[in-house]
């Protein structure tokens, strides 16, 4: 005759079936850790602004700017994502979008900008490098915007390189709505810094004044060295 | 009798509070601040200059030393080129610190430790208005980060005591 005994668990077993316990536990009661990747919604996504445009540097011989291209050079996948953590913190627009806007309205306030391309003197090319937010010490939001810009002369073809960059430190908090607000203000001043940073930069000064030169040396009857046909460099 | 001894009080108050020094430290209209250049053998990534950088702006605005703090390379009127200030620098030694030093050992050994010099100028004609000299030492577990968020703040209030100090010479 058989008789059934319940079978106790071994040692092993109910280590595994508590840990296993601990973890369901943990999963359920954390919601963002079985949550995806963050994604925007009205709630997590944020908006950029310069503000107050920028005045730029006065200059000698007043040129009008255009600003022909802003291309990603980050290399950020997901350039709209500022922030992973606690459900994402987004960009309402592309990064490279709001630096063009940027810096449009700053030349645009002092007169500044082209109507179109071809009746600008200088035109501009710019590269983003970093825009949002950098590795800090933790305990505040490091807000950086660097990029890089080509200026060039429309007429000779000669271009120069200008260098900016912006930086903010805001501080830390630990409530999500004030967290947003604090990195929504940082990316804003970084972004505010690095458009004063170009438009008033010694770089841009000396850039404008060799481009020029380079215009006054061109007599006005020869063609442009854009307009001549530039053998292929390899 | 009480309101004459309150009286009396509230006078030597006042009294005390007009007697009280004024902050000497002379104001100036721009500052700006430059990367800090490492020495040789320092091993510190360009994020932590560019993050010292940044401490150092912020702090330099919190300190209300400066209306303004300008960015690197920015042009200053001819006008504001007297009133205004530039601080270069450069880290002269890191030191990584020791985990198990700190823990065994205490009393400081085996902490993170990080030196830096810099020099501030006027704007106007190059003077040198003071030499910084800035060590500051956290626990080796900390983030590197935290020491230039330190280090930031000990340098402003250097800058502050010494440009005050020179103030008072002149």
């Amino acid at each position: 005759m058989q008789t059934k005994t319940t079978m106790p668990l071994r040692g092993s077993s109910r280590s595994i079936t508590t840990t296993l316990a601990v973890a369901g536990l943990t999963w359920l009661a954390c919601p963002w850790a079985n949550a995806d990747e963050p994604k925007p919604k009205p709630e997590n996504t944020i908006s950029i602004q310069l503000g107050e445009p920028v005045l730029p540097q006065k200059f000698e011989h007043p040129p009008k700017f255009w600003i022909a291209s802003v291309t990603d050079r980050s290399g950020n996948p997901q350039p709209m994502l500022v922030m992973k953590e606690r459900g994402g913190v987004f960009l309402d627009k592309q990064p490279t979008e709001i630096v063009k806007e940027a810096i449009e309205q700053s030349f645009k306030a002092a007169n500044l900008l082209a109507p179109d391309a071809e009746s600008a003197d200088l035109v501009l090319r710019v590269y983003l490098f970093h825009f949002g937010l950098a590795a800090g010490s933790g305990l505040d939001f490091f807000g950086k915007v660097e990029f890089s810009i080509m200026v060039k002369n429309a007429k000779t073809g000669e271009s120069q390189e200008v260098k900016a960059v912006g930086t903010s430190i805001a501080k830390g908090a630990v409530r999500k709505k004030n967290m947003q607000k604090n990195v929504e203000e940082d990316i804003e001043e970084a972004l505010h810094d690095a458009t004063r940073n170009f438009v008033r930069g010694t770089q841009l000064k000396e850039a404008v004044a060799a481009l020029s030169k380079g215009t006054e040396a061109v007599p006005a009857a020869t063609p442009s060295a854009a307009e001549a046909p530039r053998p292929l460099s390899k | 009798m009480r309101i004459l001894m309150l009286a009396l009080l509230a006078g030597i108050l006042a009294m005390g509070a007009a007697g009280k020094p004024k902050d000497e430290t002379p104001h100036y209209k721009t500052a700006e601040a430059k990367h800090f250049a490492t020495a040789e053998g320092v091993e510190l990534t360009p994020a932590f200059v560019d993050y010292f950088y940044a401490e150092l702006r912020s702090e330099l605005t919190k300190s209300k030393l400066v209306n303004e703090v300008i960015g690197e390379g920015e042009a200053v009127e001819a006008a504001d080129a007297p009133q205004s200030l530039v601080i270069s620098g450069t880290i002269t030694e890191y030191k990584k610190g020791n985990v198990v030093k700190s823990t065994l050992i205490g009393f400081g050994a085996g902490m993170r430790s990080l030196k830096m010099d810099a020099d501030v100028v006027r704007r106007g004609d190059n003077q040198n208005l003071c030499v910084l000299h800035v060590h500051v030492k956290i626990d080796p577990r900390w983030n590197e980060k935290v020491m230039a968020k330190g280090a930031a703040h000990e340098m402003v209030r250097e800058m502050k005591k010494a440009l005050a100090e020179s103030a008072k010479g002149s």
